[in-house]
């Protein structure tokens, strides 16, 4: 019942879509390989899915390709979407072989080449393009994401900061955690477990350097091992893939700069 | 948690094999709603959640991610590293070894072993030394010039990318062929 | 339990996760399910600070890195003396063992491989210390490494 339902809507859908599109147009197939896995059956190994789109009745991001997907071919495609707009950090996924948001990513109209879809590089699936960042958050608190302070504000009300002291801030406090750098890291591929991993040391950069943050000291001395920061090489695939356009590479190199005669 | 991480009590009765206690209720459900849940503790869901970790397989990563230029002269600055690195210890350790061990090996008769190959491979291993090296010196110093923070924007490291490439070329082939 | 768990689709498990055959053979430290300790609301805990292993180790090589740079020219551009290939070949024999040493830290990990981690910075460690008497042998019969070297070129 439910599914007759859902076919009708379509053909309703596509008849629209048509009319408003020049109505003689020939076919645009796109292949879409998607990557799935089912927890239900875990036993079956992950695999390749391919779903066809005609990029005429589709819009031109990856996500509206695979929500098209998700509604009329296949509704039990898993993945992580909100705002689409690239301010939620929900659809961070490897399409065509990089890290990047789904909503930001345009679809290839080549259409003699198939676009490859995967979760988050080395994360635990949890389900088809759903990885587990679980451990990525964990990771996120432990740098103490918050300001912290000894003293009261002057004024006994803010915390001021002057303009040139703000401006510090410009580059960092933008990341909204996808986690597109970090699992494109190799060094955090071999080592997340201890690696921080580009987005989370970037965001440690951004309160240290905050004027009104008074913990620095405990700050930097979380760092001063070998795992948590210096498993970091200057491969600079977080800034290559970033999809906000910013450079955690630098950050990391900032901190090392400040540690370095800590 | 449970439910956001999409791991909520849930299981669509549509798709594999039923178990008997549980089929007659899921028919019944059919009817209102196509999925059943079930009740469970706090604990028990924890426990869950644990056990559906264990199965949780990694998703695919160096076989799928695209090769960048990044990633590319990094592998190659360790690879270089690591082989000129093992080469010098090898050299040294044999050098130490010998001179304990009182085996005939020194450096003139590394020389002279040298000396007795055939022109081409003399220039092939003259090649396979000279190129790793420079390749390895120039990528050190932009990792270096990297450290004082300078050139560190994908432009800058694309620009100081091919600079490398360029001084390997032109310094390795002087010093293999030259 | 048993009912629950086969209802949420854990009455069958993977098999353990897929290993390089090189590794197959060697004993590896079972890893937390998702990499997860505690519940999820418990930060990650890093390891104890240590300068040494810190920011000390990291200055260094880069002080060593830097160093490298002219010591390594000079035998190109103004010849090369005993001083300069001697302090040259120490650098060198010290660059080599940090790079080693960060390899052995990415690849061979402590959390994983336990005490494989430290036999591979044992057999670093006395590796570092034989080619330091091989350096020795170099400086002190062969003429230094930039003349050993130079020789094999112009064989």
């Amino acid at each position: 019942m439910f599914r007759s339902l859902l076919r009708q809507q379509t053909t309703v859908q596509t008849g629209f879509r048509g009319m408003a599109t020049a109505a003689a147009q020939t076919q645009r197939i796109k292949k879409f390989q998607v990557y799935r896995w089912n927890p239900d059956t875990p036993e079956i190994e992950p695999k390749m899915k391919t779903y066809e789109v005609d990029l005429n009745h589709c819009g031109p991001m990856v996500l509206d390709a695979i929500l098209k997907i998700k509604n009329e071919q296949d509704p039990t495609l898993t993945f992580r979407r909100s705002c689409r707009e690239g301010i939620c950090g929900s659809c961070a996924m490897n399409i065509g072989g990089t890290n990047t948001l789904a909503c930001l990513c345009r679809i290839d109209t080549d259409t003699s080449k198939d676009l490859k879809i995967y979760p988050l590089p080395h994360m635990f699936v949890v389900r088809d393009l759903v990885p587990d960042l679980t451990h990525f958050y964990k990771q996120y608190k432990s740098i103490q994401p918050y300001l912290q302070r000894d003293t009261l504000p002057a004024d006994g009300r803010e915390n001021l900061q002057s303009i040139e002291d703000r401006a510090k801030l410009d580059g960092l406090y933008e990341c909204i955690l996808c986690a597109c750098c970090s699992t494109s890291c190799p060094s955090y591929w071999w080592n997340q477990q201890q690696y921080l991993g580009p987005a989370v040391l970037m965001q440690a950069y951004r309160w240290l350097i905050d004027s009104r943050d008074e913990a620095s000291k405990i700050r930097k001395e979380m760092l001063q091992n070998s795992m948590s920061l210096y498993r970091c090489h200057t491969i600079m695939n977080c800034a290559r893939t970033c999809p906000k356009g910013l450079n955690p590479g630098k950050a990391i190199a900032e901190i090392k700069k400040q540690l370095a005669f800590d | 948690m449970l439910a956001r991480s999409g791991l909520g009590l849930l299981r669509k009765p549509a798709t594999g094999a039923m178990f008997g206690a549980s089929r007659l209720a899921v028919s019944r459900m059919i009817v209102a709603r196509s999925v059943s849940t079930v009740k469970a503790s706090h604990e028990q869901e924890q426990e869950i959640l644990i056990a559906q970790r264990k199965n949780r397989p990694q998703s695919p990563h160096l076989t799928i991610y695209k090769p960048q230029l990044t990633a590319i002269l990094s592998t190659f600055h360790r690879l270089t590293g690591v082989a000129m690195a093992g080469s010098f210890y090898a050299l040294t350790c044999g050098l130490a070894a010998s001179s304990i061990l009182g085996l005939p090996f020194d450096g003139a008769s590394l020389v002279s072993a040298f000396a007795a190959l055939p022109v081409a491979i003399k220039v092939f291993a003259k090649a396979l030394m000279a190129y790793p090296f420079a390749y390895h010196f120039a990528n050190g110093i932009r990792h270096l010039v990297w450290d004082f923070g300078k050139e560190l924007t994908i432009p800058g490291v694309y620009r100081t990318g091919y600079i490398v490439l360029g001084f390997t070329a032109a310094v390795g082939s002087y010093l293999a062929f030259f | 339990m048993l009912s629950l768990s086969t209802r949420v689709g854990l009455n069958t498990s993977r098999t353990a996760l897929f290993r390089p055959a090189l590794i197959r053979g060697i004993k590896t430290i079972p890893q937390p399910p998702g990499y997860i300790v505690g519940t999820v609301n418990d930060a990650y805990i890093p390891p104890k600070p240590h300068k040494l292993e810190g920011s000390l180790h990291w200055t260094s090589e880069r002080i060593v890195s830097i160093g490298l740079v002219p010591l390594v020219l000079a035998p190109f551009i103004t010849g090369t003396s005993t001083v300069i290939d001697s302090s040259m070949s120490a650098l060198l024999l010290y660059h080599c063992y940090a790079g080693f040493q960060a390899c052995i830290i990415d690849y061979i990990p402590a959390r994983v491989y336990g005490a494989y981690h430290s036999y591979a910075m044992y057999l670093l460690t006395f590796g570092t210390g034989v080619a330091a008497y091989g350096v020795y042998e170099i400086e002190s019969k062969e003429g230094g490494f930039a003349g050993l070297l130079s020789k094999v070129w112009k064989a």
